[in-house]
């Protein structure tokens, strides 16, 4: 058995290690950029763009649990023609491949907002989130019907030349069909997966303290869970599986690299160690050396 | 402004000063920028997985190049943390956020409540102050505060100073004098406080706040706070403190901590 790829080529890319930073925990990258934590990043996922402004969700947003972290940030951005306008601009000359993180409410959205970004020479691609609310089917998410997903994949390969990652939800449906669908819509990588629905409950007053109940659940509890679609999804796409989930540590990565994940991210565990990526590769190389 | 690190130092000294509150000293790590009065930092308790985010404290107090901060035992990071022991390691990140602007600009009235005081010690070492105004459940609330400056107490028990609020020892007349009025303290006390406060005068006025956090290092979007634009912005990054007319009181005080 020949080894990880530690410097993965995919989309004709070499990226400097597999390690990708999650969307909604790296931000777009300029505060990593000001704290020197970008060694060891195979690439930064921005925070969700959509088309409008939005200020996200009412506070409170996180909420920690004895395992793991809620969150309930509501995709706050400044929209994709601000994020065009003044955020990017100020990222020229980003020390590693930057993929924007796109959402909305309908499939027409995804491919609006890619149009507008398409104006960046930034990027080198994106990655579709389609675990959020369609707001045509009843807020049903995208990513739970295989045929919206591939709809939503169509609509961004129509507008784009450049490489994309669609974001499938464990929530609903069958994640392997939701893969398949994106694969046969044109998409270039599925990432697998985005955060796991959860709740908290005071059971003495009833609060849930995050207001709209269930929230996003991250953990390194939840890698097993991740490892399994990894190893499901990429036995059933040719398209490369991106792996989001569970990380904290060497072992995980190269758990999920040896189940089928192409590059591997790590989110919840960057919020604590902004410094992740080079103490995460320190530690593959040396459980590779042993 | 510089840049923060993430580094080990190790602890120092851990002493309990009042019931369940603590008190932490550690060395500055060498590569780490000295904080200014009103900046935290990230402690982190263990190496271990969980709690999975570190715990958000300001900085006391600088003493040459030890660190002293002050928190209460609420919850397990934080008895995680009040559990360590001198030569234990603590790892920190920081330091994080905005201070109290305009150090060097005239007197200063500084109006705490309870715990909310942490922090006072060091910005009273930086400044020029006039007066300090203190309210407490009791006096086992009560932080204790190195200072020439007078100190006036308030307890809801009135187990020292006077019975009754904060915003009860706030005098028109003292509020009008100094240049500026630096407020900390759960949000409640802060808003009461600001209400009081004349319009003229609100300029002056700057609030350390505090919100759950994430990451606090501006990524994550968690510990927003309702600001006067109709927007959020961001404890950790764009505070912790702020101007008080950045935040929108109406909106804080109903959605709270």
């Amino acid at each position: 058995m020949t080894g990880p790829a530690l410097r993965p080529v995919m989309w004709e890319t070499d990226f400097p290690s597999p390690l990708m930073l999650a969307s909604g925990t790296a931000g777009f990258g300029r505060e990593l950029l000001d704290l020197r934590c970008l060694d060891a990043v195979g690439a930064v996922v921005t925070k969700a763009v959509t088309m409008e402004p939005r200020p996200g969700n009412l506070p409170p947003r996180i909420l920690e649990t004895p395992m793991g972290l809620l969150n309930s940030i509501g995709l706050a951005n400044p929209g994709a023609k601000a994020v065009l306008e003044e955020i990017l601009p100020g990222l020229e000359g980003f020390p590693c491949p930057l993929l924007i993180n796109v959402a909305g409410e309908t499939v027409s959205e995804f491919a609006e907002v890619v149009q507008v970004l398409e104006n960046s020479p930034l990027q080198l691609g994106y990655e579709i989130n389609v675990s959020c609310p369609n707001v045509s089917r009843g807020g049903r998410a995208f990513g739970e019907e295989p045929a919206v997903v591939e709809d939503a994949s169509r609509a961004v390969s129509r507008v784009t030349e450049r490489p994309f990652s669609v974001k499938l939800t464990p929530n609903g449906g069958d994640i392997v069909e939701a893969a398949k669908a994106a694969e046969s819509g044109g998409a270039s990588a599925v990432t697998v997966c985005n955060t796991f629905l959860g709740m908290f409950m005071d059971w003495r007053t009833g609060d849930t303290i995050l207001k709209r109940g269930v929230a996003g659940y991250t953990s390194p509890a939840l890698l097993p869970l991740v490892v399994a679609r990894v190893w499901q999804v990429s036995n059933a796409v040719s398209i490369p599986v991106i792996s989001s989930g569970g990380v904290s540590g060497g072992e995980d990565v190269l758990q999920l690299l040896a189940a089928g994940a192409r590059m591997v991210q790590v989110g919840t565990r960057l919020m604590r160690r902004p410094g992740v990526a080079a103490e995460i590769m320190a530690e593959v190389g040396r459980l590779l050396q042993e | 402004m510089t840049a923060p690190t993430d580094s080990v130092s190790r602890i120092s000294a851990m002493d309990m000063i009042l019931p369940g509150v603590f008190r932490v000293r550690f060395r500055l790590p060498d590569e780490m920028p000295e904080p200014v009065p009103g900046q935290f930092l990230q402690l982190e308790a263990t190496p271990g997985l969980f709690p999975v985010t570190r715990r958000p404290f300001t900085v006391n107090r600088m003493m040459d190049d030890i660190i002293e901060v002050i928190f209460e035992e609420v919850g397990w990071g934080t008895s995680l943390l009040a559990s360590l022991e001198p030569g234990d390691p603590l790892r920190i990140l920081g330091p994080l956020g905005n201070g109290w602007r305009g150090l060097d600009r005239g007197r200063w009235l500084l109006v705490g409540g309870g715990l909310g005081a942490a922090g006072f010690q060091f910005l009273l070492d930086r400044i020029n102050c006039a007066e300090v105004v203190l309210g407490a459940s009791d006096a086992g609330r009560i932080l204790p505060l190195k200072t020439d400056s007078p100190v006036f107490l308030a307890t809801e028990d009135g187990s020292t100073g006077t019975t009754g609020l904060v915003t009860d020892l706030l005098s028109p007349d003292l509020l009008a004098k100094p240049e500026n009025i630096a407020v900390c303290g759960p949000i409640p006390m802060m808003n009461a406080v600001w209400r009081m406060i004349p319009e003229a005068s609100r300029g002056r006025v700057q609030v350390s706040t505090e919100s759950r956090m994430g990451c606090g290092w501006g990524v994550c979007e968690g510990c927003s706070i309702p600001s006067t634009d109709g927007g959020y912005v961001k404890c950790c990054s764009e505070g912790p403190v702020f101007p008080g007319k950045v935040i929108d009181w109406d909106r804080w005080m109903e959605v709270g901590l």
